[in-house]
């Protein structure tokens, strides 16, 4: 029953999972919701960054992170890994991706390998939340919004007190 | 006299006032460290210098031989201080009695005390056929042939009415679980109330018995054909067509790259590494202990002749 199951290991995944799985509404049942997975999955290896609803994002996530750490963790020389790559990525050569591109990519990671962000809902449209499933580091310009100038940051005041305190002082030493 | 004391009394002020009134640092000083460093350095490195955090080793078949310490799987049922308490009890009560390593389809003899039995004990042999549960509910499922009667009992691990829990044959099945011997052969769940435990080799690994059963005729208690059992022999011969249509509507072929499923009914590693090294050490010591009781018990004293 409640015994934990000790014939897989796993590496921990550094997103928050959710104690039970979506469904995913499907007409082809648990297959089909695999199926649905498996391209966004394979959308998400090919493109690095996708736009989708979010619970099909979120559920989709997760095995995209266990594709990768266990590629991390097995490497390609692995039966079973291989077998998963190959049903996961509809795509073949995107396996070469996975072991050549994105394992060295993220070996020394300690955060998760993907990022999400709530996108916009359409107005007036389909009423799903939606989101965009990201790899990191990949080569787009960055979603999130860049506060490093802001000026009301604390290291940017301190360095603004700096500043014109090395001027008060350049304009004493002109003065004297 | 008044004189002496008051003098006293002003020097043990003064004494106290400079031992409180401290206007240096009373950490060494940087360039001190860093002659010494150089000093060190200077030196021929005589022994290499022991690594400050060892972290225990633990081995890799923990999760087999105490898969009841890990968490359980279920998230809405998990209690990090609840589980945390009963490890502790766990530990406290396999300090008090040895709780041997076994696997479903090893033979176990149980001692308890039962009230209404005779001399207030009783003794079960039997095969273990099913393990589940986690934390001090763990429990497992022996199962006999008595009178040809069918017998099946249900022990709690941690029970505290557990006399005593003795390996007579340690070994592992093809099956997780053996709930087909409910509707095989009795021979295949027949054991001797009075077998002999068969002593394993230190160190070998746990053999895998790789015997399959015979069922007999249906009905049956489950439908053994839809669960891809590896131990059973004679399945096809009780399959009609409709039961073989009807067990391959229910295969899954697709679980298995369902990984997210695994993962959510195990535990990950770094949980388990985090689990077993708050427990290892007093786990080790029992284990130390036992073999040593297993010495002491197989020496036997020579008889003095004449």
């Amino acid at each position: 029953m409640n015994q934990a199951d000790v014939t897989k290991l796993m590496s921990q995944l550094r997103i928050a999972v959710r104690p039970n799985k979506r469904h995913l509404k499907n007409a082809d049942g648990p297959e089909g919701r695999l199926l649905k997975l498996r391209k966004t999955v394979t959308a998400l290896v090919k493109h690095e960054r996708i736009e989708l609803f979010y619970n099909r994002a979120d559920e989709a996530r997760g095995y995209a992170e266990l594709l990768i750490s266990n590629a991390i963790r097995h490497g390609d020389r692995h039966q079973a890994t291989m077998e998963l790559a190959d049903y996961w990525l509809l795509e073949k050569q995107l396996v070469h991706k996975l072991f050549k591109v994105l394992v060295p990519r993220y070996e020394n990671y300690n955060v998760s390998y993907t990022r999400m962000y709530k996108a916009p809902r359409e107005y007036p449209g389909i009423y799903y939340r939606r989101s965009v499933l990201e790899l990191r580091g990949n080569p787009y310009p960055s979603l999130a919004a860049d506060q490093s100038q802001n000026r009301n940051l604390l290291h940017n005041v301190l360095l603004d007190e700096a500043r014109k305190e090395f001027r008060r002082q350049k304009l004493s030493e002109l003065v004297h | 006299m008044n004189l002496s004391t008051r003098v006293m009394l002003n020097r043990l002020t003064q004494q106290c006032a400079y031992k409180r009134i401290v206007t240096f640092s009373t950490k060494t000083a940087e360039h001190v460290i860093e002659n010494k460093e150089e000093q060190k350095k200077a030196a021929p490195p005589t022994t290499p210098t022991p690594p400050v955090n060892r972290k225990p080793i633990i081995p890799a078949n923990y999760r087999f031989v105490y898969p009841e310490f890990l968490l359980d799987p279920k998230v809405e049922w998990r209690n990090l201080v609840r589980e945390k308490l009963e490890r502790l009890d766990m530990l406290d009560r396999r300090k008090q009695i040895d709780l041997p390593e076994f696997y479903v389809g090893s033979v176990l003899a149980v001692t308890s005390s039962d009230p209404h039995a005779a001399g207030k004990t009783s003794r079960f042999v039997g095969i273990c056929i099913n393990r589940d549960r986690c934390g001090l509910r763990a429990r497992f499922i022996l199962r006999n042939v008595i009178d040809h009667q069918g017998m099946e009992v249900v022990y709690e691990l941690y029970d505290p009415t557990i006399l005593k829990i003795e390996v007579l044959r340690l070994e592992k099945r093809l099956d997780d679980s053996l709930f087909y011997l409910r509707d095989a052969l009795p021979e295949y769940s027949t054991f001797d109330e009075n077998m002999e435990a068969e002593p394993l080799e230190e160190g070998a690994p746990v053999p895998v018995n790789d015997i399959k059963v015979m069922l007999r005729p249906r009905p049956w208690l489950e439908r053994w054909e839809r669960q891809n059992l590896r131990g059973v022999a004679n399945i096809d011969e009780y399959l009609k067509d409709k039961h073989r249509l009807s067990s391959a509507k229910v295969q899954k072929p697709w679980e298995k790259y369902d990984m997210m499923k695994d993962y959510r009914s195990s535990i990950p590693e770094e949980e388990q590494t985090e689990i077993f090294a708050e427990v290892h050490t007093e786990l080790h010591a029992l284990e130390l202990q036992r073999k040593r009781n297993k010495r002491k018990r197989t020496f036997i004293k020579p008889k003095q002749l004449a």
